[in-house]
């Protein structure tokens, strides 16, 4: 008789302790619990959620430095009137639409070349140069942005050289925008990236044998057909640079705080937890609002991760 | 401008901004760290490795790069089973409530990562679990999950479902099958995703910065607070490991499944 294997045996009691843990018949649940340990983790962001909306009800007693036990909507009446959180949301969100309209403008060409190249070896290097900084992190990019921009950095020495300058490079507006383009570039190329690919390369040669130029094609093919992928870069880069706190901490200097910042200043600077989660909730609220649009309107483009489309 | 030719100039113009922009802050932390002066200058004061040996000796950056280890191993240890699982099921399943539940999924993004953090603060907090560093392995779980589920549905969706049938026909009893077929299948996607979820997790910053306090504050909550301080090169020298990090994994990716995944279309 053949000896019978130990890892053959091994699964066999595997099996079986699964059969009578879990029945056939049961077989229809097993998506359900297969997703259940994901649904739970993510949940602990939905439970965050409920956490912080009561939060946004209570107010701070400014003499006991205590929140109150009671609800009230007082903090939504001062996130929504002083005029010093609305000129942060508006900092916020016209820089968030700056960044995204010049990081999409950006990452088309990039992407494009990327896919397109005949060469592998070409592709591999734009690959690269797109992960490095993607897998750094956003502290280790904005301390590095100090030393190029800063007041005695690369920049500014190599214009006094030059005899011009020195340019005051750091800790304003358009350094803030600046940085969020460098780190929202990688995650707009690899959202536009699939939906390039899915072109075939012959819709292109078709629209130029019948006359088009690049530039033609560009708009009236390329750009069309790769709708999902501009969604979902688009929708990216639109919310987390919104939503960011790191670079306009470090490349503003306090200066040009977002509404991350803001926050961030209400649970630890002022000690206002309820003004602050209330902040949050509103951001939360405008961030879901301005994705369920775009789901709605034109789906989720590259973002969906379900069943293959057949 | 309309010929081919102004078309490389223009693609390859814009192109080349871009790696430029992409690789400057990489290149000036990576040669700022080499910098034999107290200070960084331009031209930089010769060449030395001493901040290496000064960031070799501090034991609070040393002790705050092994939290960093830590968390990134927490958040993947967890990411790998619950992500791989709901990637096959969602790849492989018609369950009901697709739409909602993809919505749903998509939450860790969808809800921007200070809302995230402050939620995971208070119920961290109110659990009594805040001031230790496990807690920060799950929120970076939890904030990057969805690139989990999608390298694994990535993989698990050009899985031929015949093949497990094939198997099934062979005489292999369900749990065979996924141990046999199914999972090396999706095996590619597991290892993205977990290299993504590591390395990201190394990275967090924000989600960091919420739920550590001074005693175990995480790599980049370090270098963060020391930036605000005082700019010196120690801080480019240890920003080098994040640089080795961050090429070993590319290194790993490109070749256990090759960058060119992430270009496939679906």
């Amino acid at each position: 008789m053949r000896a019978y294997p130990l890892t053959w045996r091994l699964l066999d009691v595997l099996e079986a302790g699964v059969a009578k843990v879990f029945p056939r018949r049961l077989a229809g649940a097993t998506p359900y619990l297969m997703l259940a340990p994901a649904v739970l983790l993510v949940g602990l962001l939905v439970l965050g959620l409920f956490q912080i909306a009561d939060g946004s009800l209570r107010t701070l007693d400014t003499t006991t430095f205590l929140m109150s036990e009671s609800y009230s909507l007082d903090n939504f009446r001062r996130a929504l009137t002083e005029p010093l959180f609305r000129n942060v949301a508006l900092k916020s969100f016209t820089g968030s639409l700056i960044v995204t309209a010049i990081t999409l403008m950006l990452a088309l060409p990039y992407a494009y070349v990327m896919v397109r190249t005949k060469s592998a070896a070409l592709r591999k290097i734009l690959l690269i140069a797109l992960f490095l900084p993607f897998f750094i992190g956003q502290v280790v990019r904005a301390y590095g942005w100090l030393i190029i921009l800063g007041n005695q950095g690369l920049v500014n020495e190599t214009l006094s050289f030059l005899g011009i300058g020195p340019f005051r490079l750091i800790y304003n507006y358009p350094a803030v925008l600046f940085g969020l383009i460098q780190y929202m570039l990688p995650f707009a190329v690899l959202m536009l990236a699939p939906a390039l690919t899915a072109i075939p390369e012959e819709t292109e040669a078709a629209a130029e044998s019948l006359g088009a130029n690049w530039i033609q094609t560009f708009i009236h093919v390329v750009l069309p057909m790769a709708r999902p992928g501009f969604v979902g870069a688009g929708l990216v880069v639109m919310t987390l640079s919104l939503t960011d706190f790191a670079i306009p901490a470090i490349l503003g200097g306090g200066s040009q705080d977002f509404i991350a910042n803001a926050i961030y200043d209400q649970f630890f600077r002022t000690s206002d937890q309820g003004l602050g989660a209330t902040l949050a909730l509103l951001l939360v609220a405008a961030g879901s609002t301005l994705v369920a649009l775009v789901f709605a309107l034109v789906g989720t483009g590259t973002l969906g991760m379900g069943r293959a489309k057949q | 401008m309309t010929t081919a030719r102004g078309k490389t100039i223009f693609l390859w113009t814009l192109v080349i901004i871009s790696i430029v922009t992409l690789s400057a802050p990489t290149l000036v932390v990576l040669g700022a760290s080499f910098t034999a002066g107290n200070m960084i200058t331009f031209p930089p004061q010769g060449l030395s490795l001493k901040w290496y040996a000064s960031i070799a000796q501090a034991t609070d950056l040393r002790e705050a790069f092994l939290r960093s280890l830590y968390v990134s191993v927490v958040c993947t240890l967890i990411a790998i089973p619950v992500g791989t699982l709901a990637g096959i099921a969602l790849a492989k399943y018609a369950v009901r409530f697709e739409k909602a539940l993809q919505i749903y999924l998509l939450l860790p993004f969808t809800i921007p990562l200070i809302g995230s953090g402050i939620g995971l603060m208070l119920i961290f907090g109110n659990a009594g679990v805040l001031g230790q560093l496990w807690p920060v392995g799950i929120a970076c779980c939890v904030i990057n999950l969805p690139f989990m589920v999608w390298a694994v549905t990535a993989s698990a969706s050009s899985l031929d479902p015949d093949l497990e049938l094939a198997a099934a026909n062979c005489g292999a009893p369900p749990l065979q099958t996924f141990l046999m077929v199914t999972l090396p299948a999706v095996t590619p996607g597991v290892i993205t995703g977990s290299l993504l979820m590591f390395i990201l997790a190394l990275n967090e910053f924000l989600v960091s910065l919420l739920l550590v306090d001074a005693r175990i504050v995480t790599l980049p909550v370090q270098i963060y607070n020391s930036i605000r301080s005082i700019i010196t090169p120690d801080l480019a020298a240890i920003s080098v490991v994040f640089i080795g990090c961050a090429a070993l994994a590319i290194m790993i990716l490109d070749r256990l499944v090759g960058l060119d995944v992430f270009l496939k279309s679906k």
